[in-house]
């Protein structure tokens, strides 16, 4: 019985052998060898092998987050991007999609949530461990909101270690400077929320704008850029174009400019900055949030100041760090609005290309990712090219684009490509003291509408995070070391193995 | 008189609401530039009854004539915001009797006489820049 269970093995064996070398020997007369998914396939693998790891130390970190952007979000603005293209949209390449990038899967969970938010999750990628939800770079000890746990928690930041090796430091955010993901290059808080102020009678620690100035004051911080412009003046102080609103009466921009800092507050006093590294940079540009890239007007787009963030602190020999966040990626989400997600989306693609036009791999580490995913979800079977914003069209019988015609569900009607698990979409709508209600009709035109939310099912008033992984991307010095599925700290470690390889 | 106020008009009656006009009414996003200056839409509207689309922002207190028509329905969002935030381009609507709140996320239609230029409310200090004053409004 043996016997006959070898021999059998061994007639199986050569089958695939004899197989495989019929294969190999004749790739070239296989029948689709001249089809372009073929000789493709093989130029990518040729891509694949021609990697060589590069090992020389980083001289400089550039770190962009787009908030949010999963691998489901930037999924769809892989699709958007290359749709605004005149693509069909699922070919589309992302810049940071390319065979340069080495990429791995990040699971980003924090220490006591499973659904993440930004702060602990930027935290992270700055500290080298993970921490607790809604607090910045505070070990794992420090409780939220307890500003008595600040004191003997505070960990080291990224951006410390390098200014120890005299590098330069920067941050650059369309959300408020002093929001969660900025934050995390400079800040260590017991609340993401304590921007402007704390609790009395807390001691050990300012709020976080103050530890802005603080850092710039410092040397930690030499370019940062922005919202947030009310926290950084008394309340009710106008000075341009910004409102103050802190209740402490402090004009931290008064400081900063005494202090040789430049301030940029619009587009004119943007361009009007001296980036040849002698004084550091401050720009703050709304009060609040910077504009969706929709809506933008009067302010610099991202890709505009992470020029101006490299042009800047390129100047120093001994390199730098620099954290750009996308911020509004994640706020578009939580509004259940596409149209803005993806827009933002593409002017975080065009910031990355930027950051790669304007740096060499031979000395810079370029890291892509996000922070967090979304409870966003993707409806079938939509044929190729259905607007991403739009309906789910059917798949055509012959060619490739879909049928044009838009797929109904069991009630009748057409669904977008994209939906929410919940948000302020929700189709349950309140109804006395509950929720009820029917999916309304949608024509394509109300679809791709740039208000329109797409469908959600749970009502919530922001839809919510989601603790699916996100992607990081990377090139340069010791880029290959992203592989695999990995925890989100690992960034850092990455990072640092980098600016110290000897 | 534009057509379409003139439709927006003679629609309204009681057998046909001007909720049925869907599609008739100006979009709020369309009152101003990308600046926040007012279009040439608004600026040749103003004083006129006009109908907008919008959603009702949880209004501000109970019993009251007074909310904000967004273009967007207004997602408070606990991570985006640390305080109350208003967005640039909103219409603040007085209606002329006391409103029954809908639910933030349902699309209505505001019909009333167009203001223009920066107003504080003496009671609830509320800064608005567009105005819609003896409103009514309805479900779109």
């Amino acid at each position: 019985m043996l016997h006959r269970t070898k021999i059998a093995l061994t007639g199986a064996s050569l089958i695939a052998l004899s197989t495989a070398a019929f294969a190999e020997s004749h790739a070239m007369d296989l029948p689709q060898a001249s089809s372009p998914w073929f000789t493709d396939g093989q130029a990518a693998v040729e891509a694949l092998m021609a990697r060589q790891p590069n090992l020389n130390r980083a001289k400089n970190v550039i770190v962009l987050v787009a908030d949010g952007n999963g691998v489901g979000t930037n999924y769809a603005l892989r699709l958007f991007d290359g749709q605004q293209k005149g693509m069909m949209g699922e070919e589309n390449v992302l810049p940071y999609e390319t065979p340069e990038f080495y990429n791995a899967l990040i699971k980003t969970y924090n220490i006591n949530a499973q659904t993440p938010d930004s702060a602990p999750t930027a935290g992270a990628m700055n500290t080298g461990v993970k921490q607790r939800f809604n607090m910045i770079n505070l070990g794992g000890d420090a409780l939220i909101d307890d500003c008595s746990t600040v004191a003997g928690n505070e960990l080291t930041t990224f951006s410390e270690i390098v200014t120890g090796m005299d590098k330069s430091v920067g941050v650059v955010s369309t959300a408020r400077i002093t929001h969660a993901t900025p934050a995390a290059v400079y800040a260590k808080t017991a609340s993401r929320d304590w921007e402007d102020s704390v609790p009395e009678g807390c001691d050990s620690q300012v709020d976080i704008a103050q530890q802005l100035m603080n850092a710039m004051q410092a040397g930690t911080i030499d370019f940062a850029m922005g919202g947030g412009g009310r926290f950084f003046l008394p309340a009710d102080m106008e000075m341009g174009g910004l409102k103050g609103s802190r209740a402490d009466g402090l004009n931290l921009i008064e400081t900063a400019t005494a202090g040789g800092v430049q301030f940029a507050s619009d587009d004119e006093s943007f361009a009007a900055l001296d980036l040849s590294g002698t004084a550091p940079v401050l720009g703050l540009f709304e009060d609040s949030h910077m504009q969706y890239e929709a809506d933008r007007s009067g302010e610099p787009s991202l890709a505009e100041m992470t020029k101006a963030a490299i042009n800047y602190l390129s100047t120093n020999e001994n390199g730098y760090y620099l954290e750009i966040e996308a911020g509004r990626v994640d706020h578009a989400n939580h509004d259940g609005n596409a149209y803005r997600t993806l827009t933002d989306g593409v002017a975080f693609a065009e910031a990355v290309a930027m950051a790669d036009a304007l740096t060499n791999d031979e000395d810079t580490l370029i890291i892509v990712t996000a922070d967090h995913e979304h409870a966003i979800a993707f409806n079938g079977y939509c044929g190729r090219g259905s607007d991403i914003l739009g309906l789910c069209m059917g798949v055509a019988d012959t060619g490739e684009m879909n049928n044009g015609e838009p797929l109904l569900a069991a009630d009748g009607k057409p669904y977008t490509v994209i939906g929410y698990l919940n948000g302020a979409g929700s189709v349950l709508v309140e109804n006395g003291n509950d929720f009820s209600g029917a999916r309304p009709d949608l024509t394509q035109e109300e679809a791709i509408d740039p208000d329109y939310l797409q469908q959600a099912l749970i009502p919530m008033s922001s839809e919510t995070h989601s603790g699916e992984d996100v992607a990081v991307y990377a090139k340069g010095p010791y880029a290959h070391l992203f592989d695999g599925t990995l925890e989100q700290n690992v960034i850092f470690h990455v990072m640092h193995k980098a600016v110290t390889a000897e | 008189m534009d057509r379409r106020l003139f439709l927006s008009a003679a629609a309204c009656t009681l057998f046909a609401p001007c909720a049925a006009l869907a599609g008739d009414e100006i979009r709020l996003r369309d009152l101003y530039n990308k600046d926040q200056s007012f279009s040439d839409l608004a600026l040749g509207l103003d004083g006129q009854s006009i109908d907008v689309s919008g959603f009702m922002a949880p209004p501000l207190k109970a019993e009251t004539q007074f909310f904000v028509l967004t273009k967007r329905p207004l997602a408070t969002c606990p991570f985006c915001e640390t305080e109350a935030e208003w967005p640039d381009d909103i219409v603040a609507i007085y209606a002329r009797r006391t409103i029954t709140p809908i639910p933030f996320n349902v699309p209505i239609i505001a019909t009333g006489t167009l203001a223009l230029g920066t107003y504080t409310d003496p009671d609830l200090g509320f800064v608005s820049r567009v105005r819609l004053t003896d409103a009514r409004f309805a479900r779109a």
